[in-house]
């Protein structure tokens, strides 16, 4: 993802009058245009029931925003539209906090890594690439999955079909690992190390990626774990809640890409916006929702690779050196 | 293309100066002064200040318009207009960073930074305002000797980050740095910036844009004359964050724990209102 130099002389083009200028990412921008933005990130989540890091993150790159700045800030929205979502499934007594737990304590262990290796890039000068590939690799595999699996529901529902059953109780080389422990809520008796290692992987994702992963988590719950369904949303709010919450403060004090002045523009936009995207979610059927869902996910892959594969029009980048790294 | 650009501005300075004349009205036939006075008279000096000194960045910071002005001590224009007897040249540098330059190749199909140079200094701002285009002032020598010019701008390889690069790849790497501030207005070309009011007095009007780097300015103004710099003068600005923006900058980067525990209340806070706000709403 290259810095959108453009995006910048765009805004300062506009009216000067509802500028802010922004502490941490050092530049000057429209507040009607970022409020804007985090509204319809903020639609979108509230529409498609999902975090929207992995839009947010991305769009604010194209805006100009320097890319861990983006990351950083990032990471402070999704905190902030967890929260309460979380809360509400916490009241309905829809979380695992054993199994929340695992997931934090590995998440901890996986944001750490995330936000040094995040150090160590921008030092050689590879950060942006990074993110850029874990982009692409990420959202095309998980779009396809989406795409395939919406098509055959959609599919299915037209020809009177009905779902493979999928087969229960059955067990995998999960329930073969050491440390086991009960998860009374999510009625388990498994290996501690598989949800550790999904947690860490999440929580490695979180710093390197600025998103909550949900979309990485929710499916990894279901289909290795075997969580029953109705926990799996609160227990992996719950994990985001603290895991981007332990993000957020590493990212302040490693990398200093914590921005509060855009995250409470974020934060206010996306409130907003997601009222509305939850409302207008609610009268359209679940496929439907999953088919727009994978389909933008592919689309924001697309673009990314695209940048990454046609020959840029300016082949050097500039930037301040960072720590002692050459 | 260069060379009609070129060929543009000096058709425009002819312009003025024609249109300069007229107003004055007497003798048209005399075209550029090239007398040297009699060594008797005193030197000619250049005084000049800044309309700000001192420069707040606060979260309302859009960007500043300085204006550089003077006047030339001792004029021995022969007219009333010092246009095309004196020049005057304005550099506005900011503080020089190191800067790392990468640059992208091609590596299995993905355009990826492949090679760097970290440059030791690199003004962070650097703006030059004339009253005519420099190359006509003066010949390269001389604005080399006073660092005026985009390519005279110096900059040097840190420890061994140069090493193993030709010299045409390293002017390469250099003219990546002009043309990447360039675009993002930290470098400014004003050939015509520097405006004269009668026989001795001048001024300059200087865009600082929204994401000039906080920290020390220093404006330096030349009085040329025949190509030669007859006097030089220097004077500061110094742009520091005030206010929201410092406190939140200052915070940020000397107690980092700090402002991080505090980013986090800030957004959980946030959550928990807008969750408590809505329900009731909903309800």
């Amino acid at each position: 993802m290259r810095p959108g130099v453009e995006g910048r002389a765009r805004v300062s083009a506009q009216a000067k009058l509802m500028n802010i200028y922004l502490p941490i990412a050092e530049m000057s921008v429209n507040v009607v245009l970022f409020l804007g933005m985090g509204s319809a990130v903020g639609f979108l989540s509230g529409l498609f029931g999902i975090g929207g890091g992995f839009l947010l993150t991305p769009l604010l790159i194209f805006m100009g925003v320097p890319t861990a700045v983006a990351v950083g800030t990032g990471s402070m929205q999704i905190l902030a539209s967890s929260v309460s979502g979380a809360i509400a499934q916490y009241r309905r007594n829809n979380v695992d906090v054993k199994m929340g737990a695992v997931l934090v304590a590995g998440g901890v262990i996986g944001s750490v890594v995330g936000v040094s290796l995040m150090k160590i890039l921008r030092q050689i000068g590879q950060f942006e690439l990074f993110v850029s590939l874990s982009y692409v690799t990420f959202l095309g595999a998980v779009g396809a999955l989406m795409l395939i699996e919406s098509i055959g529901t959609i599919q299915r529902q037209r020809t009177g079909q009905a779902a493979p059953v999928r087969k229960t109780g059955q067990h995998s080389w999960v329930h073969g690992l050491p440390l086991k422990m009960r998860f009374h809520r999510s009625k388990l008796y498994i290996s501690a190390l598989p949800p550790a290692m999904i947690g860490a992987f999440v929580g490695f994702m979180a710093a390197i990626m600025g998103v909550g992963g949900g979309f990485v988590m929710v499916p990894a719950m279901i289909y290795l774990l075997r969580v029953p369904t109705s926990i799996v949303i609160g227990t992996s709010l719950f994990q985001i809640v603290f895991v981007m919450a332990a993000t957020t403060l590493l990212q302040a004090m490693e990398n200093k890409a914590v921005d509060v002045v855009l995250g409470l523009l974020l934060i206010v936009g996306g409130v907003i916006g997601a009222q509305f995207g939850a409302a207008a979610g609610a009268r359209l059927k679940g496929e439907q929702l999953r088919f727009m869902l994978a389909a933008l996910v592919l689309l924001v892959c697309l673009r990314i690779g695209w940048d990454l594969m046609v020959k840029p029009t300016e082949l050097f980048s500039i930037g301040p050196v960072i720590g002692g790294g050459a | 293309m260069r060379r009609e650009l070129l060929a543009c501005l000096l058709a425009a300075a002819l312009a003025m100066t024609a249109s300069a004349q007229e107003h004055e009205g007497p003798p048209p036939d005399v075209p550029a002064p090239t007398v040297v006075p009699p060594p008797s008279q005193p030197k000619e000096t250049v005084e000049a200040d800044i309309s700000t000194r001192e420069l707040a960045v606060t979260t309302g910071f859009t960007g500043h318009e300085i204006v550089v002005f003077g006047a030339i001590d001792n004029s021995q224009a022969p007219k009333e207009d010092a246009t095309g007897y004196y020049d005057v040249v304005i550099v506005v540098e900011g503080t020089p960073f190191p800067v790392v330059v990468r640059r992208k190749s091609e590596v299995a199909g993905l355009w990826i930074n492949t090679s760097s140079i970290t440059f030791k200094s690199v003004p962070s701002y650097y703006a030059i305002a004339s009253s005519r285009p420099i190359e006509e002032i003066a010949g390269p020598l001389v604005l080399e000797r006073h660092a005026i010019g985009l390519h005279h701008i110096k900059m040097t390889p840190a420890g061994n980050t140069g090493a193993g690069y030709k010299d045409y790849e390293l002017a390469a790497f250099k003219a990546g740095v002009i043309r990447l501030k360039k675009q993002e207005n930290l470098y400014v070309l004003e050939p015509h910036g520097v405006t004269f009011a009668g026989r001795s007095l001048f001024r300059s009007t200087i865009a600082l844009p929204a994401n000039v780097p906080v920290g020390p300015l220093v404006a330096r103004t030349y009085l040329f004359r025949n190509g030669e710099v007859v006097s030089a003068h220097i004077g500061r600005v110094t742009l520091h964050r005030a206010g929201i923006e410092r406190l939140v900058h200052n915070f940020a980067f000397v107690y980092s724990t700090t402002y991080g525990i505090i980013a986090v209340l800030i957004a959980v806070l946030c959550g928990m209102i807008a969750s408590t706000f809505f329900r009731r709403k909903t309800a």
